[in-house]
This record gives C-alpha cells, structure tokens and sequence, in this order.
C-alpha cells in the first residue's frame, strides 16, 4: 500500500517530469499557435487566443479522437458541443468558438 | 409565419435532392463532367436567386432568438453549395459538396436540430484463465436534448445480453441549466466528477483498452451520483481551471461479511440516511493538453440507526491527463492516470459474532489507481501505420479494510489498436493479472466498438 507521503512524491517527479520533458516531445505547432491540418482557414472568433479550430483540436483531443466536421450537420454540431461543454468543463465562449469553427469547416 | 418561413427551405430541401440523385446517376466514377458541373452549377445559380426573393418577401418576418428556429432555418442558406466550392476548376467538389447536402437536409426532415441519438456499441471476446471464455456484447445508446439554448438533458442507456434475456439499465439521467458561460447546474443520475475515467473514457470506442481499469472503475471511487452538481470552467489568465461539485445520496457501508466490512459500496443509488454526501473535483491546465485534477467525496455511509450511523467516510484522488503531439516521435501520446484512496473511521464490524466473523476493529483503507500510456503515430505517412495505437497500463487495487488477509490485486496490460475511422476501433489485449494469494487470471481479449 502506497503512503500518503510517497503519493506526494511520485505526483511531484510525475509533474517534474512532465515539465522537463514537455519541449522535448511536444510539436511546437500543437499548441494552438499554429494551424491544424485540416486545411480550413477556421473560425474568425477567438478565445484566450485561441481560434475555435485550436480549441476544438486541443479539448475534443484530450479524451478521444476529433471527429471531422463534416460528420455531422450544423443543428447536430449544436447539440454535441453543447452537452461536451458540460462533460469537459469549457466555458460557455470556448463553446461558442468552437462551434463557429465546425460549422465553418462543413 | 413559422409555417411560411419553412416554404422555401422544403422547396430547397426538396430541389437539391433531386439534384444530387440527378448528379448520381448521371455519374460513371464518381465525378461529374464539365457538361454537367455547368448545368448544376446554373440550376443552382437560380435556385439561389428564387431563394433571395423568398428570403425578402419573408423580411417583415420577426427574428427568433431560440435554437429551435435557428437550428431549422438557419440550415435554408446552407442547402448552397458554397461559392468556395463551385468555383474550383474541377466539378470534383460538386459530389461532396451535394453529399453534405443530402446529409443537412435529412438531419432537418428528421428532427435532429434538437435531439440526438449517439451511443456506441461494442462486442467482445475474453479468455481468461480459470474462466470460460465468452464473447460478449453491448449497445449503448447516449440521447442528447438540448430543450432550449440554457436547458439540456442527457441520458445513457446501457443494453447487453445476459443469460435468456436482455439487460437494460439505465447508466445516467441529468437535467442541465445553464446559469451562465462558467457555471451550470445539474441534477438527477450523473458520471461522479471525481471519478475522471468514467466521466471521460468510459465508453468503448473512447477506453483504449478492452477492459476498464480496477481501482477507479467499480472500486475506490464512485461512478454515478444520484444528487445535483453545479460546474464549469474558467480562464486564470493564460492558463485555465475548472471546477464540480455534488451533493448526493452517497454510498452505503459493506457491514455484513469479514470480506468487504469496512468497504463502501457505491452501486446503491438509494440513500440509507439522512446524510448526504458531498464531493467534487477541481481541475488546473498550466497548459493546452495538461490538466491535473483533486477529488474528493466525504459521506457518513452508515445505516440510520445502527452503531455506524456517525462513522465519517472519506475518498480523496489525484489524477493526470496528458495529450501531445510529437514531431520527434512522429505521433500523439496520451497519458492518463488516477490514484484514489478511501478512510472509513475506526468501528467494530459484528460486534456480538452473530455474523461469524467478529468482533473486528479496524480503520478501513483502501487505495487503487490506473497509468496509462498510448502512442499513435499519427505523423507517419503511410496509412496503415498511422491508424495503429500502442497502449501499455498498469493498474492496482488493494481492498484490504479488515486485515484478514492481502486481496491485492495489480494487473498490467498491453494493447494494440487499428482504427478504422476516428471512431470506430479494432482492439487486441493482453492482461497479465495476478491477484494475491491465487491462481493467475491472465486474459486475453479482442473487441470492436464503434461510436456514432
């Protein structure tokens, strides 16, 4: 059984190592400051900086795979990203963004 | 003026279906020629123009603010192909272009602008030592209703076959208000918030692995509350933060075996006192694709009445998320993980021996997690290579409140993935498992689930 102290210990080396190596591994693209390759110019709303095509690649991706734009219609678009707002905690202006970006994307 | 607004987007409707499954037939490969790019792109340049006249003549019309009429209407304009797309010099953007027309006007005949039926589904071979093997299979079917742009209710079903017949339960039920951008109420039968797996991963085409982690699936933490929640997200400059947290019926306390005395048992969704139990996660983003969260519930689990009425109950659990994508390594990785940890309060469990185990005292603790890693190499050029997944977790439960003996368990496990498309995946694992003090019960499994 693992100790309260110890569990301390491996969530700071797990975050120490998470920091370390984040430029390592990362994509500097990824980060929402550079264009997915989906080839769409994007929502002209932003959020924090983050165009609705960023935020849509870095929330929808956190939990499983982006699904294309064209998968489903505007109204559906509506539906989901209003429901994933509540699952994934986004605030109601990312929801919005991403939205535009779908919509823009079909 | 509703009905008369929807005229012309039944004509439209009904015009550009004709005119794909005219463009269908008239294809042989599945592009049309210039010929016929030109004859469509002129029918649809006048259908334009009757649409803009419709359009004025429907001007004096008030604008509705709801989704509801926005979601019908608003789908008239988009029945156009999109200047973008017909002036291409190719008629090759015309089928699609027509496709996502046919796919907009079905979703509006159908009466998807408010309701929708997602889900997944999945079946399953397991072989698994000391077992029998068995396939099994499931349907899950997820309704999403968005009543008005403030008012959502969401429900899952779960639906699999099981010995003669059919099992149906019902997994979640919640009704959401939306009080403002950062902040929303719930209330009915919700995914735990501190439980991180199945409020994210927990649905087949979602979970990388066939199975679901012990320890936080069915273990340490709960899985569905039954009470109401308040949550949402929020900006801390250039990071980001968010927040749930519930009140709910709350486990019941396992007192009747030596086995489980002193455990919490979370699949009662009817409450056993006046208690309720309160909990919540809150979660922290340094950065796009990291979040790291804490969670807790604490609850007096004890029947009304008896001697552990007043016991005190806590699960506290830390979890990691991590999404990046990696030009050095040609691909994305994932990185969950989640470690939970339960305190029940020092009580005497079958205090007269009536029940053939006690009297045992003890402070119940428990403690169980999941790590899992994924890579896929989605920067890889050729296709079959990008759409496998390597997955590797290791995951613990250790439910030994009483002391009676070790029940240990800790398994690990590597999977392989081949998607087929972004949601639906062919899956093939292997779990080592070796619970302590008994016979391996390494398993094999091989499953496709697919989400729509």
């Amino acid at each position: 059984m693992i100790t309260i102290k110890n569990r301390s210990y491996v969530a700071a080396l797990g975050l120490l190592f998470v920091s370390t190596t984040w430029n390592l591994f990362g994509d500097p693209k990824a980060d929402g400051k550079a264009v997915t390759n989906s080839g769409s110019t994007g929502s002209s709303d932003s959020y924090m900086g983050l165009t609705g095509e960023q935020l849509w690649s870095n929330n929808c991706s956190r939990c499983h795979n982006i699904q294309p734009p064209a998968r489903y219609s505007e109204a559906q678009w509506d539906v989901i990203v209003h429901h994933m707002r509540l699952r994934a905690n986004i605030t109601g202006q990312e929801q919005r963004a991403i939205v535009e970006f779908l919509k823009s994307a079909r | 003026m509703k009905i008369y607004r929807c005229y012309p987007a039944a004509i439209i409707q009904a015009a550009l279906l004709t005119l794909s499954a005219h463009g269908q037939d008239t294809t042989t490969d599945g592009y049309v020629t210039r010929k016929e790019y030109d004859e469509l792109k002129a029918e649809l340049l006048a259908m334009k123009k009757e649409l803009d006249a419709l359009k004025k003549e429907g001007a004096g019309a008030p604008k509705r603010e709801n989704s509801e009429s926005h979601a019908v209407v608003s789908t008239s304009p988009k029945q156009e192909v999109p200047e973008t797309q017909v002036v291409g010099d190719s008629g090759k953007a015309v089928a699609p272009a027509l496709g996502r027309t046919v796919s907009d006007s079905l979703g509006s005949l159908l009466g998807t602008t408010k309701f929708l039926l997602a889900g997944w589904a999945e079946g399953m071979f397991e072989a698994r030592n000391g077992q029998v093997s068995t396939f099994s299979a499931s349907f899950n079917p997820i309704f999403l209703w968005e009543l008005t742009p403030k008012l959502l209710f969401d429900s899952r079903l779960e639906i699999e076959p099981s010995g003669g017949g059919t099992n149906v339960n019902l997994v979640n039920a919640q009704l959401s208000y939306l009080l403002n951008d950062y902040m929303a109420l719930g209330v009915g039968e919700f995914f735990s918030p501190s439980n991180v797996f199945v409020e994210r991963f927990e649905p087949q085409w979602i979970n990388k692995l066939p199975d679901r982690p012990i320890g936080v699936y069915h273990g340490i933490l709960p899985n569905i509350s039954v009470g109401a929640q308040v949550r949402g997200g929020f900006p801390i400059g250039p990071t980001r933060a968010n927040y749930a947290f519930y009140v709910s019926n709350g486990p019941v306390l396992n007192t009747f075996d030596a086995r489980s005395a002193g455990t919490l048992d979370f699949n009662s969704y009817t409450d056993n006192n006046d208690n309720k139990a309160v909990g919540g996660r809150v979660g922290f983003l340094p950065i796009p694709g990291v979040e790291v969260g804490y969670g807790f519930e604490t609850s007096k689990p004890g029947f009304q009445g008896t001697t552990f009425s007043d016991l005190q109950a806590l699960v506290q659990s830390v979890d990691l998320q991590i999404t990046r994508d990696s030009d050095l390594l040609r691909g994305r990785i994932n990185l969950f993980a989640q470690y939970a940890w339960s305190h029940v309060d020092h009580a005497v469990y079958d205090p007269d021996g009536s029940l053939g185990f006690g009297p045992l005292a003890f402070t119940s603790k428990q403690d169980g997690g999941y790590a899992e890693l994924a890579y896929r190499p989605t920067k890889v050029d050729i296709d079959f290579i990008r759409n496998l997944e390597l997955i590797f977790r290791w995951d613990h439960l250790s439910r030994d409140p009483s002391g009676l003996g070790d029940p240990w368990e800790t398994r690990w496990t590597l999977g392989l993935n081949y998607w087929l498309s972004p949601s639906t995946v062919v899956k093939a694992a292997y779990e080592w498992d070796k619970p302590n003090g008994e016979p391996n019960r390494n398993a094999l499994f091989i499953q496709t689930a697919m989400g729509f």
